[in-house]
């Protein structure tokens, strides 16, 4: 495995999501922390991928990981959790696969049904389109999740009205 | 203190801005109907939301006077915000601990509102850096970084011009999807660097639609399962209007 590899990934996606962190306009108090956290989730994915882990599981993982940082973060820098979670997580997206799925579509609509590459393409387009949707799920899950576990919020409503009863 | 109509009236009107603000600046559902709640709590009132993509409706009850005013309101179409969802979320916990005033919120909110962007060329060229950290992450090298980050930068430029000019916001996105390929596929063409199709992909990749993504999903196992449905379609709709640029630029230089 070539840590020096992984490293230099996880650098990247830190500026990956810091890019989206300014386009969606966040408060400047977040953008360090949604640099180190897209670099975490980063390593993550990529360390687990170097252990020939399924690309949708390792997605899942590094999603997770942002998933609970952003809950600890939004409780210490008083901003909601998308704030953090979303543009830390944009880096792990499969652009490649939805891009080689999308070629493998056009490929598909060139080439006669019967002849013999049609069934290659059909079969790498599948293959590329199903990862990309998959992990897209396992990214939002990995995220939302999170967020919906440690929601204090609806704990606190029961517990007010409960209060009020009392009175 | 007993409540006037009017005073109903000044809080419908308040929390329904709130509610449209944070809808429109890329909040999940649950999100929206959680702060409108905390808010009108604090401010002594009953309510019923109805929240849909483009629209609230929401009914204020006060139940002293046993009076109620219900209205709806269009959510406005301007895009991403997170300064302002957490602005307001900010406000709505200061509203429960200090006792706001309905003045006072209305005039944070304007507040908020009023907050500048990141400067033009700040936006312009982290966001280009954020395309060359793609074309990174999928492998490339020296050359194709400086590529994907040209490409990204015009690409941006000729989203945001096209906004301005009031284009239909999936148009605008295959404007800027066309730009930045026309520019990253011109390098295919020409053969720069080892493996120019890397920076191909990664040059449209600053428009995938992540927030519409994740707030489908967030919204569908929240229960709001039809908000997640229409914003899934408006993240799918994004989506095609970018792979129609890259498939234009393809066409045109036949690669």
């Amino acid at each position: 495995m070539d840590f020096i590899n992984i490293l230099e990934k996880g650098f990247w996606a830190g500026f990956a999501a810091l890019g989206f962190a300014i386009l969606f306009n966040v408060p400047q108090r977040t953008l360090l922390i949604i640099w180190a956290m897209g670099a975490l989730g980063g390593l993550l994915k990529f360390l687990l991928l170097g252990v020939e882990v399924n690309i949708v599981l390792a997605s899942l993982a590094g999603a997770s990981l942002i998933g609970v940082l952003s809950v600890y973060a939004a409780h210490n820098k008083h901003a909601p959790p998308l704030v953090f979670s979303i543009p830390s997580v944009i880096p792990m997206v499969p652009g490649a696969f939805a891009y080689r799925m999308m070629l493998g579509c056009m490929e598909l609509i060139g080439t006669s049904s019967n002849s013999e590459t049609y069934l290659k393409t059909l079969a790498e387009t599948t293959n590329n389109g199903l990862k990309a949707i998959f992990i897209l799920i396992a990214l939002s899950a990995g995220v939302a999740i999170p967020m919906l576990v440690t929601r204090k919020d609806t704990f606190k409503r029961i517990k007010s009205s409960e209060e009020q009863e009392d009175q | 203190m007993i409540k006037t109509l009017k005073d109903i009236r000044e809080a419908e009107a308040m929390l329904l801005n709130v509610g449209t603000l944070l809808m429109s600046s890329g909040a999940s559902t649950g999100r929206v109907r959680t702060t409108v709640n905390r808010i009108a709590d604090a401010l002594g009132y009953n309510i019923e939301l109805l929240i849909t993509n483009r629209s609230l409706m929401l009914k204020v009850i006060d139940e002293e006077s046993d009076r109620f005013i219900a209205s709806l309101k269009r959510t406005s179409p301007h895009g991403v915000n997170f300064r302002i969802v957490s602005g307001i979320s900010r406000m709505s916990w200061k509203v429960i601990e200090e006792n706001w005033s309905i003045p006072q919120i209305n005039r944070e909110i304007e507040r908020l509102v009023a907050l500048p962007h990141y400067p033009r060329l700040v936006i312009l060229s982290s966001v280009a850096l954020a395309g060359s950290s793609f074309c990174a992450l999928f492998g490339g090298k020296g050359i194709e970084l400086v590529v994907a980050f040209v490409a990204t930068f015009f690409g941006l430029f000729i989203r945001q011009e096209s906004l301005k000019k009031r284009f239909n916001p999936f148009v605008s996105i295959f404007f800027a999807s066309f730009a930045a390929s026309l520019l990253s596929g011109l390098s295919v063409k020409l053969g720069v660097g080892k493996s120019p199709d890397l920076a191909f992909a990664a040059s449209v990749l600053f428009l995938i639609p992540g927030v519409p993504l994740i707030n489908s999903f967030t919204d569908m196992i929240d229960g709001n399962i039809l908000n997640g449905i229409v914003r899934g379609i408006h993240g799918l709709i994004i989506a095609f209007a970018i792979a129609l640029g890259l498939l234009c630029a393809k066409f045109l230089f036949n690669i």
